[in-house]
């Protein structure tokens, strides 16, 4: 696999239900995200965006195909590794609608807590913390609970959380969902300057079209097929 | 690394800590329900121990005066006195009477021996005020939680008594309050019937009974002779059965207390599996407010047993403050019972080793819940 590639999805089918109950989602997807790369993922409501986003995440079981995650390959008709967990840990960095922080850990226990279950020093991953905390400006906020920040602040911090891990990989489900356009902007914005920055493949799962001209790419589902689409860069706001 | 369970515990203190509390009560009463128990067993040798008779002659075929009625002779005793082997004997009686206090009736236990005789029924050692009884009528000592003060007059039968004496922790073997009347005021009370009644009786042609009757004679054994065997001598030519003092207790504390044993036995038990199963409860109903948190921890890759080390070290927490709470919540209140509670250290300890294991068994309703979690919960859409 090319080194640039972060994501690699071949042929991959799901589907649900036996006979009476069967429902096809996915039929054959086979595409690649790049480091560096903000991908939109685009689809109408259960049409599958989360379940394709929680196939790549090694959460859901594909029913065929085959996945990379980095030069890794993961599944191929069945999961290659039973540690799955593992690979989210190391390799995927989740952002969610909703904060989702937990509640009774502070800030930088939220965003070292993964970087520590890894092996790193409380020392060491409390320093990439603070720098993760001050890039995104809420530095002050390190030993504060969730339950004291703004929801702005919350979900920078849990954006802080999904890089602390130094993942290959960002999966967002809808970070925007419950923002206005101008905050929606600047989390997308804030996204694409990860990507770049860092080197991460962002999917980014969005109903929000205005989005979509930030990304550098848009996959939609359309009739069960993952297409890819250049995003329209004259559209942004 | 970071302590899960101690971070949502102080996140959650305040909740946890009167839960904990809560469930320590149930614990608490566990404590006090071993601590009635060993009141009992201790109760039920007080008497035995005062009085120090190395043997008791009773009715036969019967078990003597703490567990049945046994009606003897009184010159049972100058018999009894006359045997080889036998140093001294005397007669006792015992009988349940209301005494009038204050503002009620208090149920006593009364124990009749001749003050002028040989045994000392009163252990010095639990005479707190006054003194024993010296006269053959119209005194009584009585022991404290009866109420009744030194010089008090007591209306008792057809007699006045003054109380001359007050013991410390003098109870019957059924953990009653004592008091100590002269044998021949004891008899009075218990055998003499009304004039009337003797009158009616010789008028029916019935024979009066003597009132020179005791529930037991108690006798010392000479230094030298073995207890058993003087025992075995009197059971077989006097007709009467015949105790040791260590068959007294072993009457006592196994035959009289064996169902009271029994019943809070089983309390006990009910009570740790009902505190099993509230703490479990408790488990379930605490996972589940944080099984999306769970989800979440899974979702971006904690391992299960880190999560599971939370569960447990949260329920055995709990557990281990449950149980001090428990010991607070007991030594707090036990001297409040009427009956003697008795707090053992080997008790709290046996406690502390249950609680642990129910701790254990309940955290694992935690765990299989934690175990069951998707983490696709954490995701909507």
């Amino acid at each position: 696999m090319d080194s640039k590639t972060a994501i690699k999805v071949e042929n991959l089918y799901k589907s649900f239900g036996k006979g009476d109950a069967y429902i096809s989602v996915i039929e054959g997807a086979s595409f690649e995200v790049q480091k560096g790369e903000l991908v939109a993922l685009v689809a109408p409501s259960g049409a599958g965006k989360t379940t394709l986003l929680m196939m790549i995440g090694c959460v859901e079981d594909p029913t065929s195909g085959s996945i990379w995650l980095g030069d890794e390959k993961v599944y191929d008709g069945k999961w290659l590794t039973k540690e799955t967990r593992r690979i989210r840990r190391e390799k995927i960095g989740f952002i969610f609608q909703a904060h989702y922080l937990i509640p009774f850990l502070n800030i930088i226990e939220n965003v070292t807590l993964v970087p520590q279950t890894n092996g790193v020093s409380k020392e060491q991953s409390e320093k990439e913390a603070l720098e993760l905390l001050k890039y995104f400006d809420i530095e002050d906020k390190a030993r504060s609970m969730p339950s004291e920040l703004s929801g702005g602040q919350n979900q920078r911090a849990a954006i802080a959380r999904a890089l602390a891990n130094k993942p290959q990989i960002i999966l967002a489900d809808e970070p925007t969902a419950a923002l206005d356009t101008k905050r929606s902007v600047d989390v997308v914005k804030m996204l694409k300057k990860i990507a770049t920055e860092q080197n991460v493949a962002v999917i980014m799962v969005t109903h929000d079209e205005a989005m979509l001209p930030l990304c550098d790419r848009v996959l939609t589902i359309e009739n069960k097929k993952v297409v890819s689409k250049k995003s329209d860069k004259t559209k942004i706001l | 690394m970071i302590n899960l369970a101690k971070r949502e515990i102080e996140h959650t203190l305040g909740k946890f800590v009167v839960t904990s509390a809560g469930v320590g009560m149930l614990l608490g009463i566990v404590l006090i329900m071993i601590g009635v128990y060993r009141g009992m067993v201790i109760d039920a040798q007080v008497l035995l121990d005062d009085v120090g008779a190395d043997l008791w002659i009773v009715q036969e075929d019967t078990l003597g005066p703490f567990a049945e009625a046994s009606r003897v002779h009184e010159d049972l005793k100058n018999t009894i006195a006359t045997q080889e082997g036998i140093q001294s004997a005397e007669g006792i009686t015992l009988q349940n009477l209301q005494i009038p206090t204050q503002n009620t009736l208090v149920r006593v236990t009364a124990v009749g021996y001749d003050p002028l005789g040989d045994f000392q029924i009163i252990n010095p050692t639990r005479l707190v005020a006054g003194r024993v009884l010296m006269q053959e009528h119209y005194e009584m000592v009585a022991t404290d939680k009866i109420g009744l003060k030194l010089g008090q007059k007591v209306h008792l039968g057809r007699d006045i008594y003054t109380v001359v004496g007050i013991t410390h922790g003098s109870v019957s073997s059924g953990g009653e309050p004592l008091v100590y009347i002269s044998l021949k005021d004891a008899q009075k009370l218990q055998f003499l019937y009304s004039n009337a009644r003797i009158r009616n009786d010789r008028t029916r042609g019935a024979k009066v009974e003597s009132p020179h009757m005791v529930n037991a004679v108690i006798a010392k054994v000479k230094p030298g002779y073995a207890v058993d065997e003087v025992a075995k001598q009197i059971q077989r030519w006097k007709h009467k059965s015949v105790y040791t003092k260590q068959q007294q207790r072993e009457v006592l504390t196994k035959n009289l207390i064996k169902m009271a044993s029994k019943q809070i036995g089983m309390f006990t038990v009910i009570l740790v599996v009902v505190s099993t199963i509230i703490i479990a409860l408790i488990i379930y109903t605490m996972t589940l407010e944080k099984i999306k948190e769970i989800a979440i921890m899974k979702l971006i890759g904690l391992p299960n047993g880190m999560i599971v080390k939370m569960i447990v070290q949260e329920t055995l927490l709990m557990g281990i403050l449950a149980f001090i709470a428990a010991n607070i919540f007991a030594h707090s209140i036990y001297t409040k019972f009427p009956k003697r509670v008795v707090l053992e250290y080997p008790d709290a300890v046996t406690l502390f080793v249950v609680v642990i294991i129910a701790s254990i068994l309940a955290s694992m309703v935690g765990v299989k819940k934690v175990m069951a979690a998707d983490p696709r919960e954490a995701i909507g859409g």
